[in-house]
């Protein structure tokens, strides 16, 4: 490749460094102002805290006879996850409204990496609020399994999850461009993907038209893996799950990657 | 060697819309050249072509020898771009957007704290260093867009409509700036601008350019040599009148001439001449010297000196201060600044 001849070092170390750049650009956002998350982390904490707390007192919702509230918790922080990330596109559309998008696709990097970086970003974004769920979680007393490797493993599908749906966000972004129409359609995907999950009861409780539904959402894949790490430690679906969110993060990162331009022509 | 070499570039949009139809021209290294013409002309989608955020249509674009749709990523590393909104973000500090930028142009990670301290202490806001940036002025924000040009230190740098938005000194700044950037720094700069000041004053050699047309390249100075010379209005005393002619002034002013090398007479109104010379301020003494000495007092004399804009109404069709699109694109950037967030 002409590349190596002409910058000198590999091309997979520069895509790796300018995605990680694109990821601490958002890191150190989130140190200088903070409170966007917060807030972000009120609504998961009402879900957890009322939802919840009401729900829990029916007996037998849950599989397996464990309590609702604990239950419901992966649920909850993947949906947290969720929001978080098919808003995501919106700070794009912000970005395009400035110069900084064009600033950014105008140095050397390669397009793709300023996708992954940006989709990184909103992993970031993920984690933090995953940690803000996962103290409430503790703190009202949800009895999760707290093995480092299990942990790491939530963080590591937090932020794939997080990549994917940012990825789904920022090709929405290229195809309706404003950030009206993005908070919209934002609006109109997110419950149905959280209801059609299996995020806040079994699928086996849905009708059979759902139940397929739920089948295709991703949203399903990343919980059901969260459960099985943080509550049952039953890891039979979990290579299932892990292969559907990498290849879904996957074909979402690749498409974003040809769409982004759209959004500067 | 060319800098940028731009041959029978066309963008088109859909079937009907030319956005650029059919340009060529080249940048020398080390020279400021500027593309000048009203919004819509399609000076940004030029520069979005080179700088490879946008295919062309048809026709070839190079940058130091290498061909934008072959080697995108190569023709960036050379290339410093500032667009015409606002580039750094906000919700980083000034630091801290130098820091991002240069690493992903890959500069060194020991030239770059060395050239940071450099950049924001030549651009004069190392004071700032640490606050954000959504808290500073339209011009400091320019100017640290610039510093980052001092970072990365791109062959050439791209400016799009440099001073919008920006105040009188502000402006006056940017420009210094730029120039010093271009002097000491020896980088090639292209900047596209509707402010024909601005184009006089920065620029070696300037594109006109309407309807994504070029009409003509030039430097200004022949440009506006091109269009007539310096046009000199003197009035004439009509209660000077010599004594040993009549008393009405037409008539006395009738068959009035001047020595060529003065110039020549253009128009004549009454009391007033319009004298087209070539060097206006040299030619007031003598031409007053003259009139005096043929008994005449002189009341007044002006110059007027042909501007970009004469230029552009003889090689274009409209006249840029009547496009009326200055105001607007200002407008424009204050929003943006102000909703910085």
């Amino acid at each position: 490749m002409r590349s190596t001849a002409i910058f000198g070092g590999s091309y997979i170390s520069k895509f790796a460094t300018s995605a990680l750049t694109i990821a601490e650009m958002e890191a150190r956002k989130i140190r200088h102002d903070s409170t966007e998350l917060w807030m972000r982390s009120i609504q998961p904490a009402l879900w957890l805290l009322i939802f919840g707390e009401v729900f829990n007192t029916i007996r037998g919702l849950a599989p397996g006879g464990i309590p609702y509230i604990e239950f419901i918790a992966p649920g909850v922080l993947a949906q947290s996850v969720l929001f978080i990330s098919i808003f995501y596109g919106i700070l794009i559309v912000w970005e395009r409204d400035f110069g900084i998008l064009t600033k950014l696709l105008s140095t050397p990097s390669p397009r793709s990496s300023i996708v992954v970086g940006k989709a990184l970003a909103a992993g970031v974004r993920g984690i933090f609020q995953a940690i803000v769920i996962f103290a409430l979680a503790l703190i009202i007393g949800v009895n999760l399994r707290l093995d480092p490797l299990d942990v790491t493993g939530v963080f590591i599908v937090v932020v794939l999850f997080a990549m994917c749906f940012a990825s789904l966000s920022m090709v929405l972004a290229s195809l309706l461009k404003t950030r009206d129409r993005m908070m919209g359609i934002g609006q109109a995907i997110t419950m149905p993907l959280f209801f059609a999950s299996n995020a806040i009861y079994p699928v086996t409780l849905m009708p059979i038209w759902l139940q397929y539904v739920a089948v295709v959402n991703p949203l399903s894949y990343v919980v059901d893996a969260m459960r099985s790490m943080l509550l049952t430690g039953d890891y039979a679906k979990l290579p299932v799950d892990i292969f559907a969110l990498l290849l879904s993060t996957l074909v979402m990162v690749s498409i974003a990657s040809i769409a982004l331009k759209r959004l500067i022509e | 060697m060319n800098a940028i070499e731009v041959s029978e570039l066309s963008k088109t949009y859909g079937q009907e819309i030319k956005a650029v139809d059919n340009i060529s021209f080249t940048v020398d290294e080390g020279e400021v050249f500027g593309l000048l013409g009203p919004n819509g002309a399609g000076k940004t989608t030029t520069i979005k072509i080179i700088t490879t955020l946008i295919k062309p249509s048809s026709g070839l674009v190079s940058v130091f020898g290498l061909d934008v749709l072959r080697y995108p990523q190569e023709v960036r590393q050379c290339l410093g771009y500032v667009p015409q909104a606002v580039s750094v973000d906000g919700d980083l500090s000034a630091y801290e957007n130098l820091l991002i930028f240069s690493k992903l142009f890959y500069v060194g990670k020991r030239e770059r704290d060395e050239r940071i301290k450099f950049a924001l202490d030549y651009m004069d806001l190392s004071q700032r260093a640490d606050d954000l940036v959504k808290h500073f002025s339209g011009g400091m924000m320019r100017r640290l867009e610039i510093a980052q040009a001092l970072v990365n230190r791109p062959r050439v740098l791209i400016l799009d409509e440099p001073s919008i938005g920006l105040d009188p000194g502000s402006k006056k700044q940017m420009w210094k700036y730029i120039q010093k950037l271009n002097e000491e720094f020896k980088v090639t700069v292209l900047i596209t601008t509707h402010d024909m000041m601005e184009a006089d004053e920065l620029c070696e050699r300037i594109a006109i350019m309407e309807s994504g047309k070029i009409s003509v390249i030039g430097n200004p100075r022949d440009l506006k040599r091109s269009v007539g010379g310096e046009i000199l209005t003197v009035k004439l005393s009509t209660n000077s009148v010599p004594s040993s002619l009549s008393a009405r002034p037409t008539a006395v002013l009738g068959s009035l001439s001047i020595p060529p090398e003065l110039g020549s007479i253009v128009s004549q109104e009454e009391d007033t001449l319009k004298i087209v010379t070539e060097n206006g301020e040299r030619a007031i003494p003598r031409i007053m010297d003259y009139f005096e000495r043929l008994g005449y007092a002189v009341e007044s004399v002006s110059l007027n000196r042909p501007t970009l804009d004469d230029v552009f109404m003889k090689y274009g069709k409209t006249s840029l201060e009547r496009v009326g699109v200055y105001g607007e694109a200002r407008t424009q950037r204050r929003a943006i600044v102000r909703h910085s967030r």
